[in-house]
């Protein structure tokens, strides 16, 4: 008993006045994760890679937008998002203060603006998400030449893509009646 | 995977049993180089798994029904059993007898009556799969909820979606009747009585003696194995089975991708496997630690619960040191870890554990001359060894009876066989052993935790690029403070599992936990539920019966808790 009372006056106070006084936690502490809209190319990577689909993306072809959606109420903090994310437009931070008074102020939402197809004029992919290919492509050292090349056709929509494939390779082996008739 | 060959350690048990068993036998496979599935005839299914677990020393872990009409018509039952008790512990195997049900004709010979420990798994196949398993002593529900339909089956493929909730129907739970003069019912709950967590105890007592208890559990049960099957992606899964249990979460997490390593053949670097067995080790820490505290309390002990409860945050501290959560690390995936560990944060920890190992010798000191303590723990809640062998308990629950059976001990996984460490184990089958067997381990887990974070080699910590087999099957295991976790998974299309079966620690420990009760005090109960460290969302209220005056009557879990601790007032005199 009186070793007891010793090592309790030893130790002397275990409890931190939280939340009077703020709680520092570890520097790879896994907290609310923060998105950074300039980043996001809208490639949906975090929302495939989400275990508790609380990250979602939405496609709007008639306004042409994609629309990335989180709900912080679904976050497990498991940080895959982070850990898939291309550009590094998501990122844990060591934020755990995350009550909020309604419901509604636990989603987060950005909207992203779609490309029309150069082709048939329907909206397919994020150009942000095009111009981040394009640059990869420019910065693996493709020449000028090639980079046009695949500018056209990174700017049609993948039916758009396929047809004028299937039409190339009809013409080149003479069967171009055949597939166009097949195609429609 | 090779075939035969490679499964040496198993061919003794086969040829026994083939010598035994002429013609039962119809297919052997081999998973690993220590796990093997044989497939036998239905009727012959009983002897051989009784034959395996008592002539040959082996431990049912775990056992599951699986839908396989789409792949070859029939239902498919396997049992899976540890062959433990060589001398030399590179021998010890897996082996999980496999047989067929047929469609038509949706039944099995029970097991139960020849090994008991196969009670709950029957009853749970027979829940959710309407496989009838034919003389079995109990034939009550196990899983589902009592007011769910009753042709209903939600793990058969085409039984119904996972966003389906059937409507309610009556419910009726008959719980075991005890005949006998001076019995009385005593209703535990509905919340648990010790960790609040709900499940009915009915606890049988003639005075303040207990004569028989029963209990009814699983109204925390998800239903993750269906959500798994169905909606997510293999390599997601790791973080739903950290979510199993909010305690031993991490040994879920292992367990589980290593089920998918070895059904896949993946390699998972040495660096990864050190700094996983770290994990489970800081997580066995904080768990034990929970676990010596809450014995305390429960004896009256209180500020000693509060200092372990002090000295566990240390453990919590290293948690977040090394994966930035306190309790759910989300460290693993497929084929490795996502996080290295540096010299900085090797430091902060090896510091850490210096701290807690000179807190923990004086706080066992202080807990162990307390007088109370021993009194209250000698003796209480016995294990006997020969219900410990019957029901395959794990854990330090078992370890507390004198069988040093220890996963980490005889099946290692990750770093366990390139450190030295021991496996403790006490005789004295009463709470106290168990206690003791935890409070020994701590110091086993510091030499672990410090000696692979010196020894661990450099290397990558993930292993990439590897192709997903669809309907390969395999086992993972771990050691969690708990006891062993075993799941058993079968890969399917499209990036998801056909099947999953976890099977936590305290599954094992429960149908036993009957036995521990019988010839204790009413205010013994809630310390020997504690003991055995049970863990409600992992498998998830109290009634007492005066069979001498017929009566029932519920008591408040505050209520009994508080007589637990102080030993007055007793609520059944009222």
């Amino acid at each position: 008993m009186l070793k007891l009372l010793k090592k309790a006056l030893q130790v002397g106070e275990a409890t931190v006045e939280y939340p009077f006084k703020p709680v520092e936690v570890a520097p790879g502490f896994r907290g609310k994760p923060e998105y950074n809209f300039d980043r996001c190319i809208a490639c949906g990577a975090c929302a495939t890679a989400c275990p508790p689909n609380a990250i979602t993306m939405e496609y709007d072809l008639k306004q042409g937008t994609k629309t990335w959606n989180i709900f912080y109420g679904r976050c497990i903090f498991c940080g895959r998002c982070e850990e898939v994310c291309p550009t590094g437009a998501i990122a844990l931070t060591t934020e755990f203060e995350l009550a909020v008074a309604s419901k509604e102020d636990l989603y987060y939402r950005a909207e992203v603006q779609l490309r029309k197809c150069s082709c048939c004029g329907e909206y397919f992919a994020p150009s942000r998400e095009l111009e981040y290919v394009m640059s990869t492509l420019e910065q693996s050292g493709l020449p000028e030449g090639d980079r046009q090349g695949w500018r056209q056709l990174l700017e049609k929509c993948p039916q758009c893509r396929r047809r004028q494939a299937a039409v190339s390779v009809a013409e080149a082996t003479g069967s171009r009646d055949r597939v166009q008739g097949g195609g429609q | 995977m090779g075939q035969g060959s490679e499964s040496k350690r198993a061919q003794k048990y086969i040829k026994d049993l083939r010598s035994k068993f002429p013609g039962a036998i119809l297919e052997e496979s081999s998973q690993a180089p220590d796990q093997i599935t044989v497939t036998v005839k239905l009727n012959d299914l009983p002897g051989i798994v009784e034959e395996l677990y008592y002539r040959h020393n082996g431990w049912l872990s775990t056992m599951l029904g699986n839908d396989e009409r789409e792949l070859n018509g029939c239902f498919a039952l396997y049992y899976v059993l540890s062959m433990e008790g060589n001398s030399n512990k590179r021998e010890n195997t897996w082996i999980t007898v496999k047989a067929l049900v047929p469609e038509k004709e949706p039944q099995f010979p029970s097991v139960t009556p020849r090994v008991p420990a196969a009670v709950w798994y029957e009853r749970e196949v027979r829940d959710m799969f309407g496989l009838e398993p034919v003389g079995i002593p109990d034939a009550r529900r196990l899983v589902l909820p009592d007011d769910w339909p009753d042709n209903l089956h939600p793990l058969r493929k085409d039984a119904m979606d996972y966003r389906y909730r059937p409507e309610p129907v009556e419910e009726n739970y008959n719980f075991i009747e005890v005949e006998g003069e001076g019995i009385v019912e005593v209703p535990l709950g509905p919340l648990h009585i010790t960790s609040d967590e709900p499940g009915h105890f009915r606890l049988f007592v003639d005075g303040e003696y207990i004569v028989d208890a029963d209990y009814r559990l699983f109204y925390v049960h998800r239903g993750m194995e269906k959500l798994a099957e169905n909606r997510m992606d293999y390599d997601q899964i790791t973080f739903l089975a950290e979510r199993i249990c909010g305690i031993c979460g991490y040994a879920h997490s292992v367990a589980y991708a290593a089920a998918v390593e070895t059904a896949n053949g993946i390699e998972v670097p040495p660096r990864a496997q050190y700094i996983r067995t770290i994990l489970l080790e800081v997580e066995r820490l904080h768990s034990h630690l929970l676990n010596l505290g809450l014995g305390a309390h429960l004896v009256g002990f209180d500020s000693g619960f509060m200092h372990f409860f002090r000295v566990r945050e240390k453990a919590m501290q290293m948690a977040e040191i090394l994966t930035g959560g306190r309790k759910t690390y989300g460290i693993n995936l497929i084929g490795g870890v996502r996080r290295d560990i540096f010299k900085e944060e090797r430091d902060q920890v090896l510091r850490l554990i210096a701290e807690i190992r000179t807190e923990l010798d004086e706080l066992l000191d202080i807990l162990i001359n307390t007088p109370n303590f021993i009194s209250r723990t000698q003796g209480v809640g016995r294990l006997e060894r020969q219900v410990a062998r019957d029901f395959s308990p794990v854990g330090p629950n078992m370890r507390g009876s004198g069988y040093a059976r220890d996963t980490r001990a005889d099946h290692p996984y990750g770093a366990y066989d390139r450190v030295s460490w021991e496996v403790i184990s006490k005789d004295g089958c009463d709470v106290l052993s168990r206690e003791l067997v935890r409070a020994a381990e701590l110091y086993e887990s510091f030499n672990i935790i410090e000696r692979c974070l010196t020894e661990m080699p450099p290397g990558p910590v993930l292993t990439e690029g590897f192709a997903y087999k669809p309907h390969t099957f395999a086992l993972g295991y771990t050691e969690a403070p708990r006891g062993e976790n075993v799941h058993w998974l079968m890969t399917g299309n499209n990036q998801k599992l056909y099947r999953w079966r976890v099977r936590a620690a305290t599954y094992n420990n429960w149908p036993a936990l009957r036995y521990m009760f019988r010839g204790n005090t009413v205010s013994d109960a809630p310390l020997i539920v504690a003991s055995i460290d049970p863990c409600y969302s992992c498998t998830e209220r109290v009634t007492m019966v005066d069979v001498r005056k017929k009566k029932a009557r519920t008591i408040e879990y505050k209520e009994l808790e508080r007589y637990c601790r102080e030993r007055k007032y007793s609520p059944l005199k009222f």
